[in-house]
């Protein structure tokens, strides 16, 4: 790969330990593309927030990049949920010696310089820049979504290569950032004859398929076999789903390239969901895997009318997306039916499910599902959105 | 002895008893980073301790975040001396290029051409690597 006389220099650590760090990332990465240089990048998207997840040794790494001297993110950055929320912690059970950590992290990003953000729906709460431009995104259901809704050029970055991304405002240029890899490498046929009218709908359904289709196909997934009604909820879940099973970057709906096809029908459908759904009914209810949106707050808010919940619920979503929440009226209607907001955290890499005591769980988040279970051994109910608002409030 | 040419994505030399697993690995909740085993049961190598050993695996799936847990398991001093894959991925890369492991794959052979090797070495200078037993 080539490297400008600066980049040579960073990599041999003239420009200080962080920035020879993060070329020596970039480097491998590189090779492991067969990328012939590197080229700037508008946004990084960095994961590895929660403690949760980076542990110990992650915030030891952070906290040393951050400490190298006149070490600063070169180019806008936001990061992903961290463990718990920020403001309220305390009061919904999280343990004083993880916030302790967590803020600790959080300090350490604030160091290198973020936007205010701690979302995984990033997306939602900056202006998005014209298709076509590169980007580093790290959390994979983001870095799907940006390829292949929004029109933006990202790998799946990793924790580390974001950082790497952040930290030299540039990642290397291969696979999705080139134009000719964006076209499907096999097809996944839809031929469900069943639900809703013999079509997908609805967060659960896409879910699904999503979690199929990225166990079937390691690269660009194409879809076929049905017209797709994707909102932007559709969309996310998908889009999590695809990231959860496997390393697809991204798909392109409506393929129509003559490629091997994988038939997706009620068997495979039926299959994944009793892998997901363990159980009938939970103890709690989960909204927000990925957090919610400001559309899906606004719906959310329309079923709660009038109704409260029998059991406890919490609801996953961005301070910001919360204030505007807020500002419209959403957020007092959701908080009147008695559920719970937790503001930039994440649904399944908090202490919280954990501290609540349940066995169970019900979600309409199949990658929520998948967490949730392997993380805190909750058994999981998956239902849609709907479903969960008429049996859980009335 | 049988010789194999390797690609070198983290340089570096290493010999050893192998670990081989013809299954991907999920570093974030399919390793526990505290043992140094694959914690997935469904794994060919759960359970077993890879700590100071050469790991073969395909390539990584799963969670970006993955990349720390190899970082994690080189401070643990739990980390395998070095890993081969058949193509590597972008969360094994990162994070053995910030954990200083040696990483090769395999561009030109099939990594199950290593399934029945007991001991390996591998060297990044010469792109090689040799099925020592």
């Amino acid at each position: 790969m080539f490297l400008t006389k600066s980049e040579e220099k960073a990599l041999a650590g003239e420009s200080g330990e962080a920035l020879e760090i993060a070329y020596r990332v970039l480097v491998a990465i590189g090779k492991i593309s067969n990328a012939k240089r590197l080229i700037p990048i508008k946004w990084a998207h960095v994961s590895g927030v929660s403690y949760l997840t980076i542990g110990e040794y992650g915030l030891d790494f952070l906290k040393k990049i951050s400490s190298t001297r006149g070490t600063k993110f070169r180019v806008f950055t936001t990061v992903n949920p961290c463990g718990m929320d920020i403001e309220n912690w305390d009061s919904l059970d999280i343990p004083a010696d993880y916030a302790d950590k967590q803020l600790k992290i959080i300090s350490y990003y604030e160091k290198l310089g973020i936007a205010n953000s701690f979302t995984c729906v990033p997306f939602q709460s900056y202006k998005v820049p014209r298709r076509g431009t590169s980007v580093a995104w790290a959390e994979s259901s983001a870095a799907i979504y940006a390829n292949s809704i929004l029109g933006l050029r990202t790998n799946r970055e990793s924790a580390v290569s974001a950082l790497a991304s952040a930290l030299t405002g540039k990642t290397v240029y291969s696979d999705l950032h080139i134009p000719r890899n964006r076209s499907p490498t096999k097809n996944i046929r839809v031929d469900l004859k069943r639900r809703n009218g013999d079509r997908l709908a609805g967060s659960v359904d896409y879910g699904v398929l999503g979690y199929f289709a990225g166990k079937n196909v390691p690269g660009v997934i194409g879809f076929q076999g049905q017209k797709f009604d994707l909102g932007m909820a559709e969309a996310k879940a998908l889009c999590a789903a695809i990231g959860t099973t496997g390393s697809s970057g991204m798909f392109v709906l409506n393929s129509k390239e003559r490629l091997e096809t994988i038939d997706f029908t009620k068997k495979e459908y039926e299959e994944v969901f009793s892998e997901l759904s363990q159980s009938g009914e939970g103890e709690a209810v989960v909204f927000g895997c990925p957090q919610m949106t400001i559309e899906e707050l606004y719906e959310l808010s329309r079923m709660l009318a009038g109704k409260h919940f029998l059991k406890k619920c919490f609801v996953f979503c961005s301070s910001k997306m919360y204030e505007i929440s807020r500002t419209r009226g959403y957020a007092q209607v959701i908080e009147g039916a008695g559920a719970t907001f937790v503001r930039d955290a994440c649904a399944d890499f908090t202490p919280l499910i954990s501290a609540l005591n349940v066995d169970s769980v019900e979600t309409d988040s199949c990658k929520g599902a998948y967490y949730m279970h392997k993380v805190h051994g909750v058994n999981i109910s998956l239902k849609d959105t709907k479903t969960l608002i008429e049996e859980n409030a009335a | 002895m049988k010789t194999l040419k390797i690609r070198a994505i983290v340089d570096g030399k290493s010999k050893g008893e192998i670990v081989y697993s013809n299954l991907p690995i999920a570093f974030l909740q399919g390793v526990d980073p505290e043992k140094g085993t694959v914690s997935d049961p469904k794994s060919p190598i759960y359970d077993q301790p890879f700590a100071g050993k050469i790991l073969i695996f395909p390539n990584a799936v799963g969670s970006s975040v993955g990349a720390y847990v190899i970082y994690r398991l080189s401070k643990n001093h739990k980390a395998p001396k070095a890993i081969v894959n058949q193509t590597t991925d972008i969360t094994t890369a990162s994070g053995c290029a910030i954990a200083g492991i040696p990483l090769f794959d395999l561009p030109e052979n099939d990594i199950s051409e290593l399934s029945q090797a007991k001991e390996i070495s591998l060297d990044a200078g010469k792109s090689e690597l040799i099925i020592e037993k």
